[in-house]
């Protein structure tokens, strides 16, 4: 493991990325349903052409 | 932080709740319009004494469309850049009052033809539609008024920037004068239509109306309004909701970015209302639906940044697993509550809008009521829930009261009452539309064909779902009062979030404001000028005036 690398770098340099799973998971859920209701709607067409 | 003051200034406060009454009145007046609309298509119900359904259905559009919305904005942003960017000049604020005024009286000039029965053209006012001139004298007057009210914020703008150079303004600052150049370049396409083409034929000085030209310029103005509707709650969500869960914001440069995206690109895109109309060619309307479908874009980087910012407040509170952060949020604040609700109403009205823009798809739902059920859940919903909201801490901080717990606890009530009736009546419009009834049409069952027939179940739906809003509108008045007039002395804060730390540095590219509107206007160029022409040089001869009602 290559943890070393953080070792001597002072704390206040460490750019900690914030977790964000929970908003990916919201953001893929809402673009899942814009997709479903797109296409659902798109059916709706194609029967009726 | 660079707020200004803590506090809005009482002159200032008084020039923002003068808008936010007219606003609530339009409110109270227009909802029980709404009211008698849900009944009558339930074919339960006869308008009294023969009034028309086109005169209420004017009167719901204009008060809650054009009045209901631009006054709440003006007054918000007006309180906005005066908490942020500091104490508004005696000269502005006067300014500000002259924009009230001519806001206000433009207003009963339309309200005034509307209701006498003149003016039952609808809150779009689509030619060859004809109603009395004082209908578009009043309407100029409004547009006129919120020129100055614009212009007053710009100059209270350039002398913050004067004061601070080199620095980045105030975020909602910032926004509001974002908020106000989309305006101001979009209301010139209905000012235009309104002069040149609507007052000049409807008091008989010309005989014909070139159609499509004006329902063209009406566009290039009516899209852009649906952002300028929506961007002040987006102010609300980007720059005051994190304070208010007592978190910080996700981003500022992600903010100014997305308000920057949508005036760009809110306007050249008119024709996606226009998918259906004749003499457009197809490939301007093309080139139109590609620039709508780019709003996608800072669509969704609001919905991470919202998404973002809860999550790290969650967890900052050591909330854990995939989705433990939503607990952590104040579910008993209706100053969250309320615009929350709002957010999650955005994700099925954002959907739906994707099916409107589509050219095809906008084929099965062009004029149903599936329409009506779509701007019910942005404007009427996403956005009237938000303006809640931020009314529900923006009037004691202005009238120096606080808010009880009872009626924050009537807010929470509101908010779901609004909910439950809003899923019933924009449900049952949404599948009913699908269906093929259509918007703007009282009940019929058209010589009881049976596709008419199958919409009447819907149409029950709709009036149940409509009852229950209009009490979700008597609550909301309820508590408005009592904030303005009899809730306890005290002070309440205005709340104005911080970034946070990891965020990065705004550059000021942001304020270039040449840049920006540079892009838009070559936008707008590159949209509209060949089709444009081509609706001038290829025009068949104009229309005569009708009056229908
Ligand atoms: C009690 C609450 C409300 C009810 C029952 C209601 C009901 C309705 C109905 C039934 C229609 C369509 C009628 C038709 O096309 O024949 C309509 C149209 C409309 N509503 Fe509402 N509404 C309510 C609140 C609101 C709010 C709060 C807003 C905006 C802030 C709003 C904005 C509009 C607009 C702009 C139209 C379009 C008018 C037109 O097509 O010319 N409504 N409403
Ligand atoms: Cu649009």
């Amino acid at each position: 493991m290559k943890t070393q690398l953080n070792t001597n770098t002072p704390k206040t340099k460490v750019e900690k990325e914030p977790a964000l799973k929970g908003t990916l998971a919201s953001v893929l859920f809402l673009g899942f349903f814009l997709i479903f209701t797109w296409v659902s709607v798109y059916f709706l067409f194609l029967n009726r052409l | 932080m660079m707020n200004g003051t803590w506090k809005v200034d009482a002159r200032d406060g008084k020039l923002a709740m003068a808008h936010i009454y007219v606003a609530f009145v339009a409110l109270a007046l227009g909802g029980l319009a709404g009211l008698l609309q849900v009944l009558v298509r339930s074919g339960k119900f006869e308008l009294p004494a023969g009034i028309s359904y086109y005169t209420i259905l004017t009167t719901h559009g204009v008060l809650l469309g054009l009045v209901l919305t631009t006054f709440f904005i003006i007054g918000f942003q007006f309180a906005a850049v005066s908490r942020t960017a500091g104490t508004l000049s005696d000269r502005v604020r006067f300014w500000g009052w002259v924009g009230f005024w001519l806001m206000t009286i433009g207003t009963a000039i339309t309200a005034f033809y509307i209701l006498i029965g003149e003016a039952s053209v609808l809150y779009t006012f689509y030619a060859p539609l004809q109603a009395h001139a004082g209908f578009y004298i009043g309407l100029t007057l409004v547009v006129v008024g919120s020129w100055i009210s614009g212009f007053a914020m710009f100059a209270h703008y350039a002398k913050w920037k004067k004061a601070h150079p080199g620095q980045v303004s105030p975020l909602l600052t910032f926004m509001s004068v974002v908020n106000m150049i989309l305006w101001l370049i979009c209301s010139l396409g209905v000012a235009a239509t309104v002069l040149f083409q609507f007052i000049p034929w409807s008091l008989g000085y010309v005989d014909r109306i070139n159609v499509l030209v004006s329902r063209t310029l009406f566009w290039y103005f009516g899209h852009p309004l649906v952002y300028f509707w929506l961007l002040p709650a987006y102010m609300i969500w980007y720059a005051i909701i994190p304070k208010i869960i007592g978190g910080k914001m996700f981003s500022d440069s992600l903010a100014r970015m997305s308000f920057i995206l949508f005036l760009i690109l809110s306007i050249p895109v008119g024709f996606h209302h226009q998918l259906v109309e004749p003499g457009i060619d197809p490939v301007w309307k093309y080139l139109q639906v590609v620039l709508t479908f780019m709003v996608v874009i800072p669509s969704l980087m609001t919905a991470f940044s919202m998404f973002a910012t809860f999550e790290m407040y969650g967890r900052s509170k050591g909330a854990t697993g995939l989705f433990g952060w939503l607990r952590k949020l104040p579910w008993g604040d209706a100053r969250f509550f309320a615009p929350f609700v709002g957010m999650l109403f955005f994700i099925p009205a954002g959907a739906g809008g994707l099916v409107n823009a589509s050219h095809q798809l906008n084929q099965v739902v062009h004029n149903t009521i599936w329409v009506t059920g779509h701007f019910h859940l942005t404007l009427a919903t996403t956005v009237v829930l938000t303006f809640f909201g931020a009314a529900y801490w923006l009037i004691p901080h202005l009238t120096g009261r606080v808010m009880t717990k009872a009626m924050n606890r009537l807010a929470i009530i509101q908010t779901i009452v609004w909910s439950i009736g809003m899923i019933f009546m924009s449900s049952a419009m949404h599948f009913a539309g699908l269906l093929g009834a259509p918007r703007r049409s009282a009940f019929s069952t058209y010589g009881d064909a049976p596709q008419a027939l199958e919409w009447i179940p819907y149409q029950i739906a709709q009036a149940v779902g409509g009852t229950i809003l209009f009490i979700g509108i008597i609550l909301v008045l309820i508590i408005v009062t009592n904030l303005a007039f009899f809730a306890p002395k005290g002070e309440t804060e205005f709340p104005v979030a911080e970034v946070a730390e990891q965020a990065e540095r705004t550059p000021l590219v942001f304020e270039n404001w040449t840049l920006w509107i540079g892009i838009a206007v070559v936008l707008i160029l590159i949209a509209y000028t060949v089709p444009f022409i081509d609706m001038i040089q290829n025009a068949p001869p104009g229309s005569k005036g009708f009056k229908l009602w």
